[in-house]
Formats: structure tokens, sequence, C-alpha cells
């Protein structure tokens, strides 16, 4: 069920990136996106059991596998990065074409 | 030897860094590391078995540095070299040459990766890497590229990671032989992160605007070994999992007609450049075996082309007709568009007859019209007048190519058993008749190709086609 919400999401985010025309739409689906995949490998790594893989004193044995929990710190610091660039490439492209539309863009942009 | 590999991944990301600090020495700075790679491909290539380094257990970070990424080290080592002294005089800031570093050193750690999520972060930096220098003339048409390739880069690598967290969850790990216990939509999905990536087939027609759009030492490092990043783990991949090798070797044939049947008809220099890119990959995947020895001739020969590209009067090729071009640049060009064509004594010759010879039967027909594509798309070069005697070009210019097409002739050692009769008279007869067939056909046709599957949205919603395609005949016809 959740599973079946996490890649409804993706799937959303994949679809606003080819239907909405403002660029600035197209980056933030490309974000909603990069969220759902992320959350689907939190989803993943809570296979086994929900309880935070930190060692105490009573030990439960239903911790979340902490590996894909780790890896997709990486992932989450990669996504952020390339959107603060492409923001600011936006940003540049603002000036002269205002409305953002990417047909547009791509008409003046293209030889 | 592992210390020094974990050193030398190192190396190039601190010294970029040092650079944008120290701006004064940029310039040597960032030619030391690519001699560095050099030395140690050079040590790479005397090791008789592959390093294996398996960081922190199973699940963690695999690299393995064997003969096939010796090559492509090697391409990375001479073209990062090239490009650097190519851009010597030119006043490019430390910011340029620190991108140029990283990008040298994201790449070195994209052909040692063995596990899917290291390739993934090593190819998220080389696109951010690759971006930030496609961008680095801040004109509108720049930024706009550079978005668009850093847009649909970054969603093909978003499909590839749920593939891969796929594979883990079949496999416990991230390693590439996973790819044998996951389920057909990790195959699917990771294929189509890395098809874009490297550009093949219809989802690379990102690259023509691309490669010519950017500035000339940009889009010779680019198509010398940035796409390179890409096509390496479809080849580890088919070498790991043999499974997979029918399906790579299907996307290396459509791939190589795909791009030459483009620049067969393209009138414009760069753009033919890149098309031709496209389909000397296909040649690479077409026989996974020995991709590496063609990666390196290619890696050679295409930025040698891209400089010398960069220096010609014009970029249409009706006005290149009239304008004679200097003679040492023309000496240069067609021995460069020789190589590729196949002609004996270049390096080239021994890459496409060793690629011939690893065919499966069906592929030698296609590869053949793919090879007589190229001989007559490059006829197009070694036909252009020459004779004009200024010559304006900066010493960094000739440095590079002298040390690219250097490469080209010393790179024979490695296969120097394809000088044999027979071997020797197909390349020629080859290049005969596409040269025949230029003067004859191609000179007098003008053929504009649609460009429709290069506009943005149709390059998003082509990788959804290629996901669907992949799934299905990957599931269907490998049955894994």
């Amino acid at each position: 069920m959740l599973e079946g919400f996490i890649l409804a999401t993706i799937f959303c985010g994949f679809f606003g990136i080819i239907l909405k025309k403002n660029l600035v739409m197209k980056i933030i689906s490309m974000d909603i996106m990069n969220t759902g995949v992320i959350s689907y490998f939190v989803l993943i790594a809570s296979r086994n059991g929900l309880f935070t893989p930190i060692l105490s004193d009573n030990r439960n044995g239903n911790y979340a596998d902490p590996v894909p929990q780790a890896v997709v710190l990486t992932a989450i610091v990669i996504g952020l990065s390339i959107q603060a660039l492409m923001l600011v490439g936006v940003m540049k492209l603002a000036k002269n074409n205002p409305t953002l539309e990417t047909i547009e863009i791509e008409k003046n942009n293209t030889p | 030897m592992s210390t020094i590999t974990i050193l030398w991944i190192a190396l190039p990301f601190l010294a970029g860094f040092i650079i944008y600090l120290f701006p004064k020495i940029d310039r040597y700075l960032a030619l030391s590391v690519p001699l560095i790679s050099l030395g140690y491909t050079l040590q790479l290539f005397t090791e008789t078995s592959p390093i294996t380094l398996q960081l922190l257990d199973n699940f963690g970070v695999i690299l393995v540095a064997d003969q096939l990424s010796g090559y492509f080290i090697l391409t990375n080592a001479l073209v990062t070299a090239a490009v650097i002294c190519y851009c010597w005089n030119t006043n490019k800031s430390a910011f340029f040459y620190t991108q140029a570093i990283i990008l040298h050193g994201s790449l070195n750690s994209a052909f040692l990766c063995a596990d899917f999520m290291s390739l993934y972060v090593a190819l998220e930096v080389i696109g951010i890497a690759a971006f930030l220098l496609i961008v680095y003339p801040r004109t509108d048409r720049s930024i706009w590229v550079g978005l668009r390739y850093l847009f649909v880069s970054n969603v093909a690598l978003l499909f590839y990671l749920i593939g891969t967290v796929l594979v883990y969850k079949a496999h416990n790990s991230f390693s590439f032989a996973g790819l044998r216990d996951a389920p057909p939509e990790a195959l699917a999905l990771i294929f189509l992160g890395l098809l874009t990536k490297g550009g093949i087939f219809v989802s690379g027609l990102w690259l023509p605007l691309t490669h010519s759009e950017s500035e000339t030492p940009v889009s010779a490092m680019m198509s010398g070994i940035v796409v390179k990043a890409g096509v390496y783990p479809l080849v580890r991949c088919a070498l790991m999992v043999p499974e997979v090798d029918p399906l790579v070797r299907v996307f290396g044939v459509g791939t190589a007609l795909l791009g030459v049947f483009y620049a067969v008809f393209e009138k414009d220099t760069k753009r033919m450049l890149a098309f031709h890119t496209v389909s000397q990959l296909g040649f690479v995947l077409a026989a996974p075996v020995v991709g590496g020895f063609y990666a390196l001739t290619h890696g050679l020969v295409k930025s040698a082309l891209f400089l010398i590209a960069g220096v010609l009067p014009s970029r249409n090729f009706k006005e290149l007709q009239h304008q004679p071009i200097s003679t040492p640049i023309w000496i240069a060009l067609v021995i460069a568009s020789f190589s590729i064509s196949g002609f004996p004594l270049l390096s080239g010759f021994g890459a496409k007859v060793l690629t011939s010879k690893n065919f499966l039967p069906w592929q030698t027909i296609a590869m053949n019209i793919a090879a007589l594509g190229t001989a007559i798309s490059f006829a197009k070069f070694i036909f252009l007048p020459r004779g004009n005697s200024e010559n304006h070009v900066q010493r960094g210019f000739w440095v590079a190519v002298i040390m690219l097409i250097g490469g080209l002739f010393l790179a024979n050692i490695v296969y120097y058993e394809a000088y044999t009769v027979e071997n020797i008279i197909k390349p020629l007869v080859t290049i005969a008749i596409g040269w025949l067939v230029y003067l004859l056909i191609i000179k007098h046709i003008t053929l504009k190709l649609p460009r429709t599957l290069e506009r943005f949205e149709h390059l998003i919603g082509v990788m959804s086609l290629i996901l669907v395609f992949l799934f299905w005949k990957g599931f269907a016809w490998l049955g894994i």
C-alpha cells in the first residue's frame, strides 16, 4: 500500500516534468520525483523492522536496515545541489524570457 | 597498490580545490593531475590480475581496476591533458581549471566503480562538473544547453536509483553482480539511466546540441571522455553478467546505425562530429570484450577533431568549401579522419579490426554499413580545399593535437597483429566506396532531417518509451 503511494509520487513527478510548461514547475516536479525515490529507499530499509538501528542496552531485534538509509543521504545531497544549480540557471534565463516557458526558451536559444 | 589507488582517486579533488584557492598556479597544477593519472594507468597495465578493493564489507564500495578500466583511464588522462594544453594561453579563469580537474577526478572514480551506488555518485558529480563547464561562457544559449543537459541527466539517474534499490532488495548489496538476481524492472531502470547518460540510441539525442553548442575545449572533453562514463558500466555489466550481453550488443548496433545515418546528412561540422560520437559509442558496445581499446582510439581522435574543428573558419560545410584552410591544419584533420575511417597505420584501424573479430554473426552486416557511413561522413572533412598559409592558432593547440595524434600512432602497438593482407584490404575498400558515395551523391543533396526528437520534452518522453521497451524486451527475451 505504502509502496503504491510512493510509486504514485514518482509517477506524478515524472508526468509533471512532461506536462508542465513552465521551467520552474518542471524543476519542482523533478524535486517531487526525487522525494519519491528517496522515500522508496527508506521504505526498503524498513523491511526488517521499524526500530532505529542505534545500539543501546535493551536490544529489540527489529532494527531497520541502516545501509539504504545511509546511502540515500548522498542522493539527497546530490539532488539538493543539482536543484540549486538549476534554479540559478533559471534565474539567469528569466531576465530574457520572463514567462519561462520551455518552448519559448528553446525557440530563442536553439540554432 | 590499493593505497596508491585510493590516493590517486582523491588527488584530483584535492588539486581542484587548491587550484581555486591559489589561482596563480592553476594551469601548472591542472596539467600535473592528468600526468599523474597517466603514470598510474601505465602502472595499472603492468599488473597481471585485476585489483579489487572492497571498502567496508560487501554492501560498501567495491572498486575494480583492471585492463578494461585502464584503457578508459588512459583516454581520460590524455584527453584532459590535451584540453588543458589547448586552454593554456586563452584566458580561462581558475574556476574553469577547477571544474576540469574535478571532472577528471570523477571520471577516474567512475571507471573504477563496480557497484551501483558509487557509480551513481560518480555519474552525478560528472554531470555537475560538465554542466559548470558548459555554462562557463554565461550566455543565454549556453545556460539553456547546460540546464537541459543537467535536467535530462538527473531524471535518468533518478530512474537508475530506483533500479539500484531494487537490486539491493534482491541481492543485499549494490554490486554489479547483483544484476543477475534482480527483477527485470531493476534491469530496465538501470539500463535506462546508463543509456541516457551514455548517449546511446534514441535516448542519447541530447548529445548533438550539447556537444555542438559548447566551447571547443569543453566539446572535446565531453565527446572524448565524458560520454564514456555512461558506456563503461554497460560494458562492465555485459562482462560480469553475460546474460545481458545480447541486449547490450543490440543497442550497440542500433546506436551505430542511427548516429551514422544522421551524421551523413549533417551540414554543420560540430553537429556531425557529435552524431558521430553517438555512432562510435555503438561500436564500443557492439563488442564489449574489446570495448576498451576502441574507446581509447575514439577518445583520442574525437577530441583532436573537435579541437581542429574549433579553429576552422566556419562551422558550415558549404562555406568551408569556398575558404581554403591552412595546410598544417588540413594535414592534422586528414590524419584524424583517416584514423576514424579505419585507415591502416593508425590505431583506428587496429580497433576496428579487433572489434569486427569479436562480432556475433548477425552484427557484421549492420556494423559494416556503419563503417561505410563513417567513411562517407569523414570524406566531407578530407575533401576540403587547402592552401591558405596564414596560421592563426595558438601554440597550445599544436601541443594538444600532436599529443593526441601521436597517441593514435603509438596505440598501434596494442594490436599489431591486425596487420595482415586481408585485414588491410577491407578498410581500404570501405574507404574507397565511401569516398565514391560522397563525391557522387552526398555532396550534392541537402536533406534536412527533423530535429523533433531533440526537443526537451521529447527527450524526457522518450525515456518512458525506452523504459517500456527495455522492460518488455528485457523480460520477454532474456527471461531474467
